[in-house]
């Protein structure tokens, strides 16, 4: 019954369409304008990887294995949260076209652009599986528990989603929300365990895995891709149980402050 | 049907005070700064206390002078702004038109037609089905892949009255939009409203002629000094606007 409402809704509404159309252009928008786009796109993890992997394991001699594919897992999720979050601080400025001359309703905005973003990260995750395959030494083969990459991406969605709606909306009453953000986010990069041992990072920060959801993500993310174990369950609901109640926080705000978008901005 | 549901529109006591500060802190290094320094603040009450009801299928005139309220109003009830007090129903999608709709400049024509259509309402088949006719009816048809920060500024606003014409939403407000394009451009809107375009739709035209409010709308409202004065027959609200500017 549950999915014959939704088909009937999904087939009257246009909102999915939409909601795409809109994903598909901010994709373009974002990849096809520049010189190198797409590529760009592609290449960015990859160099940032490349610059971790000289520090960390060739200058500090980091003995983490497979080195280069723990980075690369971690900097996926970490590059979806960070352009997903700090890339819409402006959202409601840059795209009041859509809600300047109607009443359609802000929170597509976010959606379809959280979405080209996720176009992105699949595009990235593509890149991932080749360099593990082709290139890692150390690669193994990839196990079951690969299927809970799936929740977590819809994690780091969800906590994207809500830090973008907290963040823009608060850009309607203080613009420099940007530059405050900024300098949190190379504080949280610092704080999550990109190229740090996880064993290290516990025993240092005991609960910063919990504090940090980020951190949560990524830790899960390894255990699901690198070692073919299952989340660690506590964490993993924990970090649902985050996002999700920052994504309220986001939605109260939106209805609070963002309605008052079109007058303010 | 209802009665809630016979109206496009109903508004009761809605009201939209602007609050104008003289230095505007939107930082949060001046907000710190001037903690115990606040700026001045002025009220402007754009709106007060407006109260009408629209049917579904209806063209209703809005007039009065220049700074009456007319737009503020027209932008409550397309649901752009919040209100501020009072109940606001609206039943359906809002458009609402100027100088131009909602279209981005980094779009194409082409993008901006699909996008605009689809924030109407539209399927992606339907709005195939109307494309060429939106492009040619806006006369762009060389120009349909490039950026409309390229386009001249009529150029531009021909191709939002086309979307609207052609795409429409289930309300469409239609803010002084016979001095859009040039003289050609203008019959050929014209000759939109003479056709049956306008029959079945709920428009709001804001206007200062009162040819067009006696020849297309079937209602008026007349503002002063953001207040309904009056909201019903248009000839005598017609009668109020030009006593009004006496």
């Amino acid at each position: 019954m549950t999915t014959g409402i939704l088909k009937d809704w999904t087939s009257r509404s246009n909102k999915i369409e939409r909601i795409w159309l809109l994903a598909k252009i901010e994709f373009k928008l974002r990849y096809y304008e520049s010189k190198l786009g797409l590529f760009w796109a592609l290449l960015k993890p990859v160099l940032d990887i490349i610059i971790y992997y000289i520090g960390f394991k060739i200058i500090l001699k980091s003995d983490i294995p497979a080195f280069a594919s723990y980075l690369f897992v971690g900097f996926l999720f970490w590059i979806f949260f960070t352009e997903s979050t700090g890339g819409t601080i402006n959202i409601l400025e840059s795209k009041r076209h859509l809600y300047e001359y109607s009443n359609m309703n802000k929170l597509e905005i976010y959606i379809s652009t959280l979405l080209s973003t996720a176009i992105g990260f699949f595009f990235n995750f593509i890149m991932f599986l080749l360099f593990y395959f082709l290139l890692e030494p150390e690669s193994k083969p990839l196990g079951i528990n690969m299927i809970y990459v799936a929740p977590l991406f819809l994690n780091v969605y969800i906590l994207g989603l809500a830090f973008s709606l907290i963040l823009s909306n608060l850009f309607i009453m203080a613009k420099d929300i940007r530059q405050i953000w900024q300098v949190f986010v190379n504080f949280l990069f610092f704080v999550s365990p990109l190229f740090f041992k996880l064993s290290d990072f516990r025993a240092a920060v005991p609960g910063l895995d919990y504090v940090n959801p980020v951190a949560g993500i990524i830790i899960n993310a390894r255990r699901a891709i690198l070692d073919n174990e299952p989340p660690d369950w506590p964490l993993f609901y924990f970090d649902f149980a985050y996002s999700i109640f920052f994504l309220l926080v986001g939605l109260i705000l939106l209805n609070k402050l963002g309605k008052k978008a079109a007058e303010k901005l | 049907m209802t009665s809630n549901e016979q109206f496009a529109l109903v508004a009761k006591n809605i009201s939209k005070t602007f609050h104008i500060t003289e230095d505007n802190h939107n930082t949060v290094k001046h907000r710190l700064f001037n903690l115990f320094n606040p700026p001045r603040r002025k009220e402007i009450e754009a709106i007060k206390m407006v109260s009408l009801e629209i049917k579904k299928g209806e063209c209703v005139g809005l007039i009065g002078r220049n700074g009456c309220g007319k737009s503020t109003l027209v932008k409550l009830l397309a649901g752009v702004y919040p209100t501020d007090t009072g109940y606001l129903k609206i039943n359906g999608t809002t458009m609402l038109m100027n100088l131009g709709v909602g279209m981005s400049h980094e779009l194409t024509a082409r993008e901006n037609i699909y996008v605009s259509a689809s924030v109407l309402g539209l399927k992606i088949k339907e709005v195939d089905k109307i494309f060429d006719k939106i492009i040619d009816f806006a006369e762009l048809r060389d120009m349909v892949d490039t950026k409309i920060k390229y386009f001249s500024s009529g150029m531009v606003a021909r191709l939002g009255f086309s979307i609207a014409v052609n795409a429409g939403a289930d309300i469409m407000f239609l803010d002084e939009i016979f001095a859009v394009g040039d003289m050609k451009f203008q019959e050929k809107a014209i000759k939109v409203f003479e056709s049956s375009w306008i029959e079945g739709k709920t428009v709001v035209l804001v206007s200062h002629s009162m040819e067009v409010v006696r020849k297309y709308c079937s209602r008026a409202g007349f503002m002063k000094n953001g207040e309904m004065k009056f909201f019903g027959d248009k000839e005598t609200a017609i009668q109020m606007y030009l006593e009004d500017n006496q």
